[in-house]
This record gives structure tokens, sequence and C-alpha cells, in this order.
């Protein structure tokens, strides 16, 4: 469905995009060569998104920074801990390591043709409906 | 006019300084926020589509934009394959590098194998974790959020140690 809320998306998407190719992330050399030590830019790329994401945080908190679409102060959303947080993460770092891959830098791949991609966006997308009826049993039981 | 050359030919680098992008990147998930106050976040989309492709399942149409979101991400690696002056992927054992090369079977049936099974394991861990390495670590570091760190910790740890071990028993 087109709407403005969904044309901003796109943009925000395309931009993410864009510079998950340009930081390299979506090259499984330049992964494994963070996770080896071998040449740590992307770890610089993470450590300087991070730090300058929580400056801004900061002043977001600090001043009562407003979004636009609510004109309520910008939220601060924490994510849960979750029951299978630790077995989920344990998972994720196995297939991270094991291909080079994250569910972002996938679909960022498969847009540069890297058409091995398509088989790990496949299995992420299974994967994540089995996680979503996981957690579904986990929270009900 | 050299300033702008220079310029130009950064643009269409491959590769960007790694505090540059990473900058970028922060500016733009902060732009999210304050525009739509929605923090950066990538494996919740896929598994609203993995509910959207499951027969019988009510789409919910206020989920839409994190599919988009998804859309815009590989139409951003089109965008910047297109315009990095690098020829086309070929799939070589230089563009996977010496250890995915090692570790990755060579026949096309184990590959994709190896690739649908990583993938499932991506998948299936960002769910359970409640978020991968957009909305935990990039978006819910930066917010200083105690799950969020945990989760970033074990993903690190656990792909850094196999990584380290895999690349010692293959001798790569």
């Amino acid at each position: 469905m087109i709407n403005r809320r969904n044309l901003l998306f796109l943009a925000f998407g395309t931009t993410f995009g864009f510079l998950l190719s340009r930081a390299g992330a979506t090259s499984p050399a330049i992964i494994s060569e963070l996770l080896l030590f071998e040449d740590l830019r992307l770890l610089w790329v993470i450590a300087t998104a991070v730090a300058l994401g929580a400056a801004l945080t900061w002043l977001a908190w600090r001043f009562g920074w407003r979004a636009l679409n609510t004109g309520e102060p910008i939220s601060i959303q924490h994510k849960p801990f979750k029951r299978g947080l630790i077995v989920g993460a344990v998972l994720f770092g196995l297939g991270w390591a094991g291909t080079g891959v994250c569910p972002g830098t996938a679909l960022a791949m498969i847009g540069e043709g890297k058409w091995f991609a398509l088989w790990v966006g496949a299995g992420i997308l299974v994967g994540s409906g089995a996680g979503s009826w996981i957690n579904h049993r986990l929270e009900r039981g | 006019m050299d300033t702008f050359a220079t310029l130009i030919d950064a643009l269409f680098s491959p590769l960007w300084t790694p505090v540059l992008v990473g900058a970028l990147i922060a500016l733009l998930a902060f732009t999210q926020r304050w525009l739509v106050d929605q923090p950066l976040s990538c494996s919740t989309g896929f598994a609203n589509l993995a509910g959207y492709l499951r027969p019988g399942t009510a789409r919910d149409p206020q989920g839409d934009w994190r599919i988009v979101f998804l859309l815009g991400i590989v139409l951003g690696g089109l965008i910047a394959a297109l315009t990095d002056g690098a020829p086309a992927w070929q799939g070589t054992a230089a563009e996977f590098g010496r250890f995915y090369t090692a570790l990755v079977p060579e026949s096309t049936l184990g590959s994709a194998i190896w690739w649908l099974v990583g993938g499932l394991l991506i998948g299936l861990g960002a769910r359970l974790a409640g978020g991968c390495t957009s909305g935990h670590t990039i978006a819910g570091v930066a917010m200083g959020a105690p799950a969020s760190l945990v989760a970033s910790a074990v993903f690190f740890a656990v792909a850094v140690g196999t990584a380290q071990l895999a690349a010692w028993m293959l001798g790569v």
C-alpha cells in the first residue's frame, strides 16, 4: 500500500541498504576479517554508529526533543528480556559466523546481485516464522 | 575543482571510511526515531513477512512499513552495486575470502543447504532473542537497553568464538 509512511520507510531502507554496502558489511570476506580480528573496519562502523546513537539518545532525553509524528518526546524503547534471549543469541551468533550474513545485509546482498544470499534470506524467513511460533508458545506456557 | 572531483570519486568508491559510514548509520537511525518515533529494525520485518506468507493469517497493515523497509534495503544494495565502479559479483573464492571459501561446502547442493541452514539459525535466533544486529546492537545498545546489551554481547562472543575455532580447525 502506498502512503506517506511507507514511502518514508522505503527511503529509510534504501539509505540503510546503501550504507551497509558502503560499510563493507555486505562482503562475507570483510565479515570474516572482523570475526578473525584481521581487519577491524566493521568494528569502527558499529562502534561509531552505537556511540553517536547513544549521544543523540542522551541529547534527545536531556532536552526533551519531540518526535514529529506524535508531538511527544522521542521514546526510548527498551526491548524486553525474552525467555529465549540467550539461546536465540547463541543460534544467531552461530548462523552469523557460519554465513557472514545477518538479516539486514542478506537483503542488501540480494540487491547487489550476490545470489547466494537468496538462500540465506529464504532460511531467515522460515527461521523467523518458526521463531515467532516458539515465542508465542513460550509466552503462553 | 579538485575537491569536487575527490568528493565524486569518494562517493563512487565501494568502501567508505568506517567512522563516516557509522556516523551516517547513526544519523539515519536517529532521523527515523525523530520523524516517526520508530527505532531501526530488520528481523521483525522478516517475521511479519513470514506471517503474511502463511495461509490463513490475518494481515496487520500496521506492520506493513517493516516489510517496505526491507524492500528498501534490497533497493539500496542495488543502487550501491550500480554506483561502486567495481565489476559485478562473480562469487569467486577471492570475493568470499579465505575463511568462507574453506568453510562452505564446494558443491552447488552442499553450499545451498549450508546457506539455507545458516539462514534458519539466523532467523530463529533473532526471533528468540527479540532482535538482530540492527534492532539489538545498533538501535538497542544506543538506547541503553539491558536486554540489547546482553544479546549483542552474546551475538559477538559466539560469532567470534565460532569463527576463530573454525579457522583454527580448518587451518586457515
